[in-house]
């Protein structure tokens, strides 16, 4: 019946109608094209309106020494309700308007800046950044130095210290600073790089490029690059697969765990009831403690001066916590720590931002000052740098 | 396993293609059943999956003979040998050490032995009932033993030590099996109604176990009827694409309820119920209301993912929640709210009593018992007793004043009728909160400071409600639409564009605010 109905409907339709129809395949196909392109533009219009996501696109590459780099040269934007920033990388992969010969000017002492997205200096414009605010003060205290920012966002301590051993070192760096903050716990069993065995810290892979073949294969397209500067629905899928995969991993980890040799892990014995978690947790503090002592050891030997500077945790806009406090005080003993911790608290007023809140909750111009201040104050007294005091360093152009 | 988890999509993406294969086949399909309800519910703890095999095995039997069927000795076979399986695959899977399990299994199997040669050689006029009092026996001994025998047993003690009879009470690490409250009424519902007539059991152990243990709804009901839900199982169900999507939004939806609102102002009620005597009369309120929301939408969400999983595989299982916040009356609140376990106890515990019949005085008391009884059935504690006997009480105060027929005999879109109806509506919601504050509190003296905090004047701001309105306004938008259009199932009617973009916005809604970390259905504590 309903198809004899179908038939009599096609039959009183024109002829010159019927003949203009276009296939039922192409047809499929194009309404399933404009089904997709629907829901794609609804889904964008939806996050922006229900759930706005701050467009942070990662210009991540891999580099010759088997981690994560900036891609060199690039230039793009951070959106956020709070902050537009442009970041420009020079071609050595740094962040910085001028690449740096290798061999430092007579006269100049250097500072390596190794650390993640916060001495990166994301969200924040590059003279408002750690390592640009660092080198002013010091040269307006008259020391002629120059510092180079190695940082890459998703950094932990085993990929800045693979970075300085087969890059930065060979800047001839007086003084590295490594940052230190809570991420890098997680972020040093990741990697991978290096692992504990019997109590001893050993190179466990060369290599820790997470998913940087296919951003890489991505990037070469331009309409990639434009939806990931511009699509907030790209950056919320790429943020909850980005997190759906760390906690796969992090179960993955659990898991060996529970079943792997209980013995490595260093200090006080575990107590009956302790459970895999602590044990989980305390293997991760023994990892990056040693990790730690092995940069200083490393940097130290090469003549530099070693420093950690603490990026403390932000609970409300006047309560900050340390990622310090769980280092084992042996390590913390040896260790020249830089720690804005007090200084963050006393400065901190309900009405004023240290860190943005609406990105990805780096520090805010402000923040970044206190964090130079406590820096300037333990490094101007570096003996490494008393060799290029009182020269006066011309400003930068 | 959580409906809510990834071992369960797992689990579904192993199961619906061998599902699909076999449906055409009532005998493999239900196999196939049996075999998944058992992997869903094992993997929590394959121990209790005996239980289960106890229940059906017995249930099984009872059912034949209180319908007046002959019990012959192959079904008796059947469901020995289904038993025996169950319990030798269970303790496969689980430790060495419960072996031991199989013993008193062995024990219960020449009990129920020995009551069947019993019950066969009693007068025919008896036998019927005697099979009946098997299933109760069997079904309520479980229930009796797994989770209500530290409370009565503590219960027991307190009383002897408040008359000065010092007596050490005898107390067992019992873990309550999950869902035994609702397979456990749903066994009994199949053989009551046999043995009323009202059903006809068949002789197939592999139809009546897939339907037992149908995991949809293995866990947390709705108890389901044997007339309604037992024929699926002995034909093949239909499948179509219309059947599958409108389940599997169905089940989206009840996601939603479940780890959007449910879970994500769960943490407002948490926080005051935790520590009752550190808040404010805003906070407390804010947290009355969460927890009114977050009941409903966990259990209700539930419900709804059961009845879409099962439509997705051609089943229909009832409506167990249908807008109770909407309700004008305490009774209206019952037929709206957990309708499978209202109608459970209205039919078999009631009615049993003696329901409307014998005089007003009579109909309280009944009244009163029913409410109590299911107030206890949601858990081992006097605070679920008190709850069942509030609401049992305002039920009787409600038609000792006749307040349900003024208010159904009222007109909505007349002044007297709509401040009547609107009147109404508001008073049921504050005693169904104040239900609710017994329901959640651990203890008789937390629910006092409770309901002590709501009674100050000061301490109300609007941040403390921000969050829970956050969450509620679209689950309030969505029921109010539902009300004015009569239909329950908004995502499923309209033009193809506005379904289609309308479940395209709950997909990215589940994706972009689920509560971080599956949270357990509260239900399943019952």
């Amino acid at each position: 019946m309903i198809s004899d109905e179908r038939d009599a409907a096609t039959e009183l339709r024109p002829a010159t109608e019927r003949g203009k129809r276009l296939p039922t395949p192409l047809r499929r196909v194009l309404r399933g094209a404009a089904l997709l392109l629907y829901t794609l533009l609804f889904a964008e219009g939806f996050v922006r309106v229900f759930d706005p996501q701050p467009l942070m696109p990662r210009y991540i590459t891999g580099t010759a020494w088997g981690v994560r780099g900036n891609i060199p040269n690039a230039v793009y934007w951070h959106h956020t309700p709070e902050v537009d920033v442009q970041y420009r990388i020079n071609g050595q992969g740094l962040r910085a308007d001028h690449d740096y010969p290798q061999p430092k000017p007579p006269g100049t002492c250097r500072i390596g800046i190794f650390g993640d997205s916060f001495l990166f200096g994301l969200e924040v414009d590059i003279r408002d950044s750690f390592a640009d605010r660092l080198e002013k003060r010091l040269q307006g205290r008259g020391f002629a130095v120059e510092d180079l920012n190695f940082s890459v966002g998703g950094f932990g301590t085993a990929e800045m210290l693979q970075t300085y051993e087969q890059f930065g070192r060979n800047f001839d760096l007086d003084v590295v600073i490594f940052s230190w903050d809570t991420s890098d716990l997680e972020d040093n069993v990741r990697s991978n790089l290096f692992r504990l065995k019997s109590g001893k810290l050993e190179t466990a892979n060369s290599e820790y490029l997470p998913a940087v073949g296919v951003q890489d294969m991505l990037m070469q397209y331009r309409l990639y690059r434009f939806i990931a500067d511009h699509s907030e629905l790209y950056t919320f899928v790429r943020d909850r697969i980005s997190l759906f995969l760390k906690k796969r991993i992090k179960s993955e980890r659990r898991q060996s765990l529970s079943i792997a040799d209980t013995g490595e892990a260093e200090g006080a014995p575990l107590s009956p009831d302790n459970d895999i978690d602590e044990l989980q947790h305390r293997s991760k503090i023994d990892l990056s403690a040693a990790i730690l002592a092995h940069a200083d050891e490393v940097v130290t030997s090469s003549g530099a001066d070693f420093y950690l500077i603490d990026i403390p945790a932000q609970l409300s806009r006047t309560e900050f916590t340390s990622p310090l406090e769980v280092l084992p005080e042996t390590v913390r003993s040896r260790l020249k720590i830089i720690s804005p911790l007090s200084a963050l608290s006393k400065a901190a007023r309900p009405d004023l931002k240290l860190y943005y809140e609406k990105g990805q909750g780096h520090f805010t111009p402000t923040g970044v000052g206190i964090l130079v201040d406590e820096a300037v104050k333990s490094i101007a007294s570096s003996p490494r740098l008393a060799a290029c005091a009182g020269h006066g360093f011309p400003p930068a152009p | 396993m959580l409906f809510n988890s990834g071992v369960f999509a797992l689990f579904l993406t192993a199961f619906l293609p061998l599902y699909f294969f076999s449906r055409r086949h009532v005998t493999a399909r239900n196999l196939l059943l049996i075999a998944s309800s058992y992997v869903f519910y094992g993997w929590w703890d394959p121990r209790f999956l005996i239980l289960v095999a106890i229940s059906t095995s017995v249930d099984y039997l009872a059912a034949l003979g209180a319908a007046g069927k002959e019990v012959r000795a192959v079904d008796q076979l059947k469901s020995a040998a289904f038993l025996v399986l169950v319990t030798l695959a269970s303790l496969a899977c689980a430790t060495s050490k419960d072996w031991w399990l199989s013993a008193p299994v062995a024990i219960g199997m020449a009990i129920a032995a020995l009551a069947i040669v019993l019950i066969k050689r009693s007068a025919e006029r008896v036998r019927r009932k005697y099979w009946l009092l098997l299933s109760l026996c069997t079904n309520l001994g479980i229930l009796a033993f797994f989770k209500y025998f530290n409370f009565f047993v503590g219960s027991a003690t307190a009383l002897l030590e408040a008359i000065g009879v010092h007596a050490q009470a005898p107390s067992l690490a019992i873990i309550l099996p999950v869902g035994l409250s609702f397979y456990t009424f749903q066994a009994i519902s199949r053989t009551i109604d046999s043995y009323q007539r009202r059903y006809e059991p068949q002789y197939s152990i592999i139809n009546y176990a897939a339907f037992h243990a149908f995991f949809p709804q293995l866990v947390a009901g709705p108890i389901e009827r044997a007339g309604h839900l037992m024929p699926q199982f002995e034909t093949v169900r239909p499948f179509d694409r219309q059947l599958f999507t409108t389940g599997a939004l169905l089940f989206a939806w009840g996601l939603y309820q479940k780890i959007v609102i449910a879970d994500n102002v769960s943490p407002i009620a948490n926080a005051v119920f935790n520590a009752p005597a550190d808040q404010t009369a805003g906070a407390t309120l804010a947290a009355v209301l969460a927890f009114a929301v977050q009941i409903y939408c966990d259990f209700c969400g539930y419900s709804n993912m059961a009845r879409g999983l099962a439509r997705c595989l051609g089943f229909d299982l009832m409506i167990n929640f249908n807008q109770p916040y909407f309700a004008r009356s305490p009774s209206e609140f019952w037929q709206r709210w957990h309708i499978s376990l209202s109608r459970w106890l209205r039919d078999y515990l009631y009615i049993s009593l003696g329901g409307n019949r014998g005089g007003q005085l009579k109909m309280y008391r009944n009244l009163m018992i029913t409410m109590l009884l299911g107030g206890l059935w949601h858990g081992a504690s006097w605070t679920f007793v008190a709850w069942g006997a509030f609401h049992g009480a305002i039920q009787v105060v409600y038609r000792a004043l006749r307040i349900d027929s003024v208010v159904e005999g009222s007109r909505f879109l007349t002044l007297r009728g709509f401040a009547i109806q609107t009147g109404s509506w508001f008073i049921t919601m504050c005693l169904v909160c104040i239900g609710w504050i017994l329901f959640r509190s651990r203890t008789f003296d937390q629910a006092v400071t409770v309901l002590g905090n709501l009674f100050a004047t000061t301490g109300y701001s609007a941040d403390q409600f921000a969050t829970l309105f956050a969450y509620s306004a679209p689950l309030v938008a969505v029921e109010i639409y539902q009300r004015a259009s009569g239909r329950l199932e908004v995502l499923t009617a309209g033009p193809f564009l506005v379904r289609y973009t309308a479940a395209v916005a709950l997909m990215l809604t589940l994706v972009a605010f689920s509560a971080p970390g599956g949270q357990e259905f509260i239900y399943f504590d019952f």
